[in-house]
């Protein structure tokens, strides 16, 4: 309980600004004074997050050794509670939160709140770091407020004994030859019918935006947000509509499961009762010990369409009401834009680091990772970033939005017509969406 | 609950309750009670009883619950910023909210078909696990148990049961029934809810019942059965009016913690598919917890908040006469 | 014939509430990859493990758990014991004692577990936290002791002792206090064992209470720590089987232990 010395003095003349900072709500009172707060050159800062701790031993180790004085602890929240425990913490200006981690499509509505220090001054340092979506998802209102520490994609992930039992020849993992859509739900079927597997084809989220935007913008749906505010609904276009007749048809013709959600799809999958699986790096270090014979390729798109692939993960962001806002800004700085520091952050865990440097120092890890299974995912995921990731909309509404759609993608899944319950989201947006604008 | 006529006139007998209605009934009957005790009058030394209880409930509850209230006039701008008052603003926007009216329906559903079922269960495995049979005491704590296990965990293990290649239907494929949809179909998803929080549920309030079950003096029993009185009649008849008071806290509080039941649904259904277990409970955690928007989520517990007290006046109006 | 028949269904009913814990149970005795192998079809081992492996336990306690249910205990330990005391001496005034205005004052009392403590609970941190009771155990006891479900309950079943027993021990000259511990305490054990588990259950699952009040490691408590286990995008289900089966035991040993009371009744502890 050291730091808490520490900060009450610095507290006595960082209040006053940090109130205006904290107090002004818009984006635009914030503006970053970053020589006169910084607060003290050494003690402990706390940061907050919803993985284990276990995940960010390496860069606290590693942050420790490199900045004598300066201690991190860490606390875990548990993912399902974290953003409402985060608003309320941040909104009651909780001086013990020092960095937390952001999740990205966040960032515009935390922004708005005055929850985030702006980091502008990084802005030239962090686009040099890393890819243009990880850039563009950390902005709103054209000020830098977060800094982008892992990156995400996905794969399709294919049962190899099913297909070889179906007489299938598996996809491959070159980008250019991409199979469709079509193609995995035929080629799922043969699976089915061999009597490889039981089903044909699983989407690890099965409901949730992140995977099932690229299906709608690869058939030219958009994102489902437009207008100047982002607070108008789109997922009505012929896109969306399209994409999502087709997905619950997966269900209908008993391709996909029903009833099957949360963390249970993965096991679906290793388990051997699935033949196509769309999942994220993470899946290929759970997968590495499953007893299945399983091969990688990059995600389907819809014939006729273009590939697009999910991408962003969590950034670092600095509470305005924190009392060591120089240190904070050390981590944060390191963990992100360090190419050591970034790659420290996904030593214990499997996801894509943000650093473009680091990145390519992980990814030969990433393709041995699961020994010839995985082999093609380096080159996977390069391709992705640079040619077909699309990011989710910058939105405040981003949370109702992602809320909304969760539902009508869950009834969809369930038998519900596509076209007529996207009028219904849409409605239900125009709802939710009233009350913040 | 319409047995309460039968409750008053058999329970009558047995314990002598005259001098508490005196209390209630009239000024003089308390004198007298006070007079004989030799007792300045007791106002003095139930609020010195009670004044611990009522600071930590206003403390820790009402004035938290003031607090909501006046939040719920109120809205806040994303795009503008800050605090607005909206008045009823809030209330209105949830009135004319079909999703919201619809959960309304769903609770009142539930909550209907839920309670008399939760408590028929309780009471009948109330009357099993007092009788005496080998091991009773083991067997029903297994029953006790599910309330014990951590709410997330009972959750995972009936999304397995549920599942369409889950426990449930192997169970059911055993018996030669075809595969069931449940938490997909809108047509099973609120029974299926039911059962999964009647199997953690039951037990609890079966403890209450057997509690009150072991307070009838044995010799009832006793002479019933000696003048020839069938079991069932016995249970009817003899038993369930001399449980009346767990009963009534059972019945209300059971009714309560239904309506307060959000859990199950967020992990397993979100309300779905097609809204159809969208209770109102689980619509104010979403609002508050996941979407962050606080003040109609303050405005929904009100109005959840006056269903519940609307359910539960009509109760005690129902058990009145008896509940003193 | 007929005890042998009811001993059965007491068996054969307690078994079917056990099969979903069962299969927790071997679920926390086998690795987390094969959590949901044997679900289908149904088969013996979907239930019952011939090589349970205490790999998950041993996984577990390299975290918080440990200190976790500790804390918990802690946590709930003191809840049911402060808030039994506040809550029966309330009860009791609604029962035994006569006074003006207490149909209002038993009407605030329904009125106040009518009211969902997770929808307050954003309200009352606020509070706590102008208190300074964030991130102490202090803060995390504080909101189970007025539990007025407990009051109501109690009341209840005080409602049922008889009068005759106060007005003998009145004139014996107990005062009210000593009517209360001397007669009504000892006459409602079933009752304040139902109240103290309602008392004990309310904390054992505090969740989201203690995240608002941004609880550290070292006030940590066990759902929080259970919730812990689960990673963003993996689960080991092997492990946190493994700590809802800790977290179902002490619950489990409370309930088996107070059982032998539940025999205990007004008609045989000392109304004749």
């Amino acid at each position: 309980m050291a730091p808490r010395a520490g900060r009450l003095i610095a507290g006595v003349f960082v209040v006053p600004v940090l109130l205006l900072a904290g107090c002004g709500g818009g984006s635009s009172s914030s503006n970053t004074a970053p020589a006169a707060d910084q607060g003290p050159q050494t003690g402990t800062i706390n940061v907050l997050g919803s993985d284990n701790a276990e995940t960010y031993a390496p860069v606290i180790k590693a942050f420790e050794s490199a900045n004598a004085g300066i201690k991190v602890n860490y606390s875990q929240v548990p993912f399902d509670q974290f953003n409402s425990t985060l608003q309320q913490r941040l909104g009651a200006k909780d001086s013990t939160i020092d960095v937390y981690t952001v999740d990205q499509p966040r960032v515009s509505q935390l922004a708005a709140k005055g929850f985030l220090v702006d980091l502008t001054d990084l802005d030239a340092k962090t686009k040099a770091a890393t890819s243009q979506a990880s850039y563009d998802a950390n902005h709103f209102r054209d000020k830098l407020w977060s800094l982008p520490m892992w990156n995400s994609t996905q794969f399709l992930f294919y049962n190899k004994s099913a297909l070889k039992k179906a007489g299938v020849t598996p996809p491959t993992t070159d980008p250019e030859q991409r199979w469709t859509w079509e193609q995995v739900a035929t080629a799922g079927k043969k699976a089915q019918q061999a009597g490889g597997t039981k089903y044909g084809l699983l989407l690890e989220q099965a409901e949730a935006y992140y995977q099932l935007q690229p299906l709608a913008e690869s058939l030219g749906g958009g994102s489902g947000i437009t207008g100047p505010d982002a607070l108008t609904p789109a997922v009505t276009t012929d896109g969306w509509k399209k994409a999502m007749s087709w997905y619950g048809g997966t269900f209908a013709s008993g391709l996909s499961p029903r009833g099957i959600g949360g963390f249970q799809t993965g096991p679906v999958f290793s388990n051997g009762n699935v033949a196509f699986f769309v999942g994220g790096p993470w899946d290929i270090g759970v997968f590495s010990s499953a007893k299945v014979d399983w091969g990688i390729a990059p995600m389907p798109y819809f014939e006729g369409g273009k590939p697009v692939t999910p991408t962003g993960s969590w950034s670092l962001g600095i509470n305005p009401a924190s009392k060591q806002q120089g240190m904070a800004r050390k981590f944060i700085e390191f963990a992100t834009l360090d190419t050591a520091g970034n790659l420290a952050t996904t030593e214990a865990t499997t996801i894509i680091p943000a650093n473009t440097k680091s990145e390519a120092q992980y990814l030969p890890r990433l393709e041995k990772l699961a020994g010839s299974k995985s082999t093609g995912a380096a080159e996977i995921v390069s391709y992705e970033a640079s040619k077909t990731a699309v990011g989710r909309p910058v939105s405040v509404g981003y949370i109702q939005f992602e809320e909304v759609m969760g539902k009508a993608f869950a009834d969809i899944r369930n038998g519900t017509d596509a076209a007529s319950r996207l009028e219904t989201a849409t409605s239900q947006l125009n709802e939710a969406w009233k009350s913040i604008k | 609950m319409d047995s309460t006529g039968e409750v008053s006139r058999v329970g009558n007998p047995m314990r002598t309750r005259q001098p508490r209605r005196l209390g209630k009934a009239t000024k003089a009957g308390r004198a007298t009670k006070a007079d004989r005790a030799g007792q300045p009058g007791q106002g003095r030394v139930a609020l010195l009883f009670l004044l611990p209880a009522l600071i930590s409930l206003a403390l820790l509850r009402l004035i938290p619950a003031g607090v909501a209230l006046v939040d719920s006039f109120f809205t806040e701008s994303l795009l503008r910023g800050g605090r607005v008052f909206v008045g009823l603003g809030n209330y209105s926007d949830l009135l004319g909210n079909a999703d919201f009216r619809k959960s309304v329906g769903v609770t009142l559903l539930f909550t209907v078909i839920v309670n008399p079922l939760q408590i028929a269960v309780a009471f009948l495995l109330a009357v099993l696990y007092t009788q005496r049979a080998t091991g009773s005491k083991f067997w029903r704590s297994l029953v006790i148990l599910p309330i014990a296990v951590p709410p997330a965990v009972s959750a995972v293990i009936w999304s397995v049961i549920y599942r369409p290649d889950g426990l449930g239907n192997s169970f059911l494929d055993l018996l030669k029934i075809p595969a069931q949809p449940f938490l997909t179909s809108t047509e099973q998803a609120l029974p299926s809810i039911i059962v999964l929080l009647s199997w953690i549920g039951v037990g609890y309030w079966m403890l209450f019942l057997i509690a009150g079950i072991n307070d009838i003096p044995d010799d009832i029993h006793e002479a019933a059965s000696l003048d020839g009185v069938s079991p069932w009649r016995r249970l009817w008849s003899i038993t369930l009016p001399l449980v009346r008071r767990p009963l009534a806290f059972v019945l209300v509080a059971d009714t309560v913690s239904n309506l307060l039941v959000f859990a199950p649904v967020q992990i397993l259904t979100k309300g779905g598919p097609n809204g159809t277990t969208n209770l109102m409970m689980y619509d104010v955690y979403n609002r508050a917890y996941a979407i962050g928007d606080l003040h109609t989520a303050q405005a929904e517990v009100i109005l959840l908040v006056a269903v519940t007290l609307i359910i539960v006046a009509l109760q005690f109006r129902l058990l009145r006469g008896d509940d003193r | 014939m007929k005890r042998t028949l009811l001993s059965a269904g007491a068996a054969v009913i307690g078994l079917l509430f056990f099969i979903p814990l069962l299969w927790v149970l071997t679920g926390s005795l086998r690795p987390g990859s094969e959590t949901f192998a044997r679900l289908s079809p149904l088969s013996w081992d979907s239930f019952i493990t011939v090589h349970p492996t205490l790999e998950n336990y041993s996984k577990l306690f390299t975290g918080d758990i440990g200190r976790a249910t500790a804390n918990s205990l802690l946590v709930s330990v003191s809840t049911v014991l402060a808030g039994l005391a506040i809550c029966s001496s309330a009860a009791f005034a609604l029962s035994a004692l006569r006074f003006r205005g207490q149909t209002a004052v038993f009407a605030i009392v329904v009125l106040s577990f009518l009211i969902p403590f997770d929808a307050i609970a954003i309200p009352l941190s606020d509070m706590f936290r102008d208190w300074n009771l964030t991130n102490t155990f202090t803060g995390l006891v504080l909101p189970g002791i007025g539990n007025g479900m407990a009051i109501f309950l109690l009341r209840q079943f005080f409602l049922a002792i008889p009068t005759e027993l106060v007005e003998a021990g009145r004139l014996d000259g107990l005062g009210w206090f000593g009517v209360f511990i001397r007669i009504y305490l000892p006459l409602s054990r079933p009752a304040l064992i139902g109240a103290g588990l309602t008392l004990f259950l309310f904390q054992w699952h505090s969740y989201v209470w203690p995240l608002l009040m941004g609880t550290d490691r070292g006030h940590i408590l066990g759902p929080v720590a259970l919730a812990n286990l689960q990673g963003q995008n993996f689960v080991d289900y092997g492990v946190v089987f493994a700590g809802a089966v800790l977290l179902t035991l002490i619950p489990l040993a409370v309930i088996l232990g107070f059982q032998r009371y539940f025999i205990q009744s007004v008609s045989s502890s000392g109304l004749k």
